[in-house]
């Protein structure tokens, strides 16, 4: 259609954002229903390209008439168009569950949605962009709306969480913006596909000191280990649709900027012996620490580090087997932790701490939202026949063909670990007594639908994996290659 | 004697960055480390800038005089990110503010040592 344009996956969000406030002086009800009638066209236009865009070619949009080395430009490839794909439909997903937010007032559901549309366009635009300084832009439009969203219940210890995020962010977006301005100085060029061309005249000395740096910015939003601290605190202390959106959008925004970097931009061997090795200490130091979280909100958000930090394994394998188990572990980890964020919500809507003790024989007091989790549950540690499974086995398969068996073994044992923790709540839910006096909160149907949906997902991917495995492997083989890419941004240039 | 003046602009710059990321790493107190992320940030404005500096160049902007071959002109890329960067530090340290603000009411200190609701 003519109407299908990258464009509009950055310009409506930030737009219906700043409108949101008008809109609402219009008629009250309009503020939650215009949001999502602009994820639901989103969703719909990244269906209508990503379906027609051909294997290995890439849509360039040119912002404000200035051809690529010169202007800023949006890349829509395989890759990115597929996380696009992932980020709006959740953004849709996130929209229905949380319709009715704040039921009393529109004023807070205002805040959030404009706080969440913010979200939204900071993380496409971080996929989409194909130039060094407009990705700094994007990181911090998610960042500070990622802020603002943390500290949004006011009863919580929201502004705590919130001040440690962006301590840590502001300090590593520092240092992304120094890594920036050395490499400008030693390319002159902001433009990523021009910068991968001219790196090669720069010293390896110069080029790792960028990339630590770079490292480092994107670290905070990968959740990767040191850099991480923020993490348990944000998603527990966040109302429960930012914490799905945050490991849906937020963490994916991350991990994609850090990869196409090294991928696409750098040319450093070195640079994946170090993700793996961050990769493997963030899965097993978050795995271990998940398993002694008494509240589940910090569960989950450990569970979510060290599901990053597996697919951080599996980027640093360098090769296409790896690449593309990881693109399957970021869908898979997209659709089943907010999945599972969202049913946690309501699983533990009316209890103060958010204990896991306090879940004691929900799978009868809330059968359906208990079913939802207990899904999530099954599939996040890859049992089959849902779509984890296929996810953990390529990564499996990918990193034995490397022929790395301690790390092999390493995934397999922090698997085990996954599994004591959540069949420790699928065993509370459904095999403890209930305690008495317990107040529940039925899910809204909008609630149930945005549940229903992604649990649908989830089973029919783990049935039919073909249905999306040829998309993941196009989509692996636009980020591994890194000489299309340059080609598609800059027709007229030629390699050597 | 213009060397050393472009030295001692990057190493301003630099004393800058260091003296913000002490402020930001030791002080305790919330106020003073927003104002130490915004030391250090202007810091890195100032490399910015410096960075784009030309001796005797003029300022970019296209006028009669930058029709002349002989003319240099100051790299104007730089300047048109660091404005954008100190939009956003701006950003930054104005929703640090707000929450140091809802911090201080609800713990009626500024004290990092003292709110400690949420362990690592």
């Amino acid at each position: 259609m003519v109407i299908s344009n990258p464009i509009y996956f950055i310009a409506l969000p930030l737009l219906t954002a700043f409108l949101l406030p008008l809109i609402g002086k219009v008629y009250k009800p309009l503020i939650r229903l215009t949001p999502g009638f602009v994820f639901a066209f989103m969703a719909y236009i990244s269906f209508d390209l990503f379906l027609n865009l051909e294997q290995g070619k890439a849509q360039i949009i040119q912002i404000a008439g200035w051809a690529p080395p010169l202007g800023i430009n949006l890349v829509y490839d395989n890759f990115s168009g597929f996380i696009t794909l992932i980020i709006t439909t959740l953004a849709f997903i996130v929209w229905v569950y949380s319709y009715k937010f704040k039921k009393v007032g529109f004023d807070n559901s205002k805040k959030f949605f404009i706080l969440m549309m913010l979200l939204v366009a900071g993380s496409i635009g971080v996929v989409l962009t194909g130039d060094i300084f407009n990705l700094f832009v994007f990181i911090e439009i998610t960042a500070i709306s990622s802020y603002g969203l943390t500290a949004f219940y006011k009863g919580r210890d929201g502004a705590e969480a919130a001040f440690k995020f962006l301590f840590i962010g502001a300090l590593s977006s520092t240092l992304l913006l120094l890594g920036i301005l050395i490499l400008y100085t030693q390319t002159g060029t902001l433009n990523m596909a021009e910068i991968a061309i001219r790196l090669k005249d720069v010293p390896i000395a110069t080029q790792a000191i960028i990339l630590i740096l770079f490292f480092v910015g994107f670290g905070i939003e990968a959740e990767m280990f040191p850099l991480n601290g923020w993490v348990p605190d944000a998603y527990s202390q966040a109302p429960g649709p930012v914490a799905a959106s945050f490991a849906g959008m937020l963490a994916k925004a991350g991990i994609y900027g850090l990869v196409r970097i090294i991928y696409t931009i750098f040319d450093l061997n070195g640079i994946f012996g170090l993700l793996l090795i961050m990769g493997i200490l963030t899965m097993i130091i978050a795995e271990t620490a998940a398993l002694k979280q008494k509240n589940i909100r910090r569960m989950l958000a450990y569970s979510s580090m060290g599901q990053m930090g597996l697919i951080m394994i599996a980027f640093a394998l360098n090769t296409k087997a790896g690449i593309y188990a990881a693109i399957f572990l970021m869908f898979n980890h997209a659709l089943i932790k907010t999945m599972l964020f969202l049913s946690a919500g309501f699983l533990t809507y009316s209890t103060k701490d958010k204990k896991i003790s306090d879940l004691d024989g929900f799978g009868k007091i809330m059968p359906f939202t208990a079913l939802i989790f207990g899904l999530g549950a099954f599939a996040i540690v890859g049992l089959p026949p849902f779509s984890g499974f296929w996810s953990k086995l390529s990564v499996l398969t990918a990193v034995a063909d490397k022929t790395y068996y301690v790390i092999l073994a390493t995934i397999l044992l922090i698997s085990v670990v996954e599994i004591v923790y959540y069949f420790r709540i699928i065993g509370r839910l459904y095999f403890k007594k209930a305690h008495e006096e317990v107040k529940i909160h039925k899910p809204s149907w909008n609630a149930q639908v945005a549940m229903s949906v992604l649990a649908i997902l989830i089973i029919v991917v783990g049935i039919y994996p073909d249905l999306i495995t040829e998309y993941i492997s196009n989509a692996a083989d636009a980020l591994f290659d890194k000489s299309a890419y340059i080609k598609e941004v800059l027709p007229n240039v030629s390699l050597n | 004697m213009q060397d050393y003046l472009t030295y001692s602009v990057y190493g301003s710059a630099i004393l800058l960055m260091l003296i913000g990321l002490y402020a930001a790493l030791v002080k305790k107190n919330l106020i003073k480390i927003v104002i130490g992320l915004s030391i250090l940030d202007a810091g890195i404005h100032l490399l910015f800038v410096a960075v784009g500096y030309l001796n005797n160049a003029t300022a970019p902007i296209f006028s009669e005089t930058v029709l002349d071959k002989n003319v240099v002109m100051a790299d104007p890329v730089p300047q048109a990110l660091v404005l954008t960067a100190i939009v956003i530090g701006f950003g930054v340290t104005a929703v640090a503010l707000a929450l140091v603000v809802r911090l201080y009411r609800k713990h009626n200190t500024t004290n990092i040592d003292e709110i400690k609701n949420l362990k690592w």
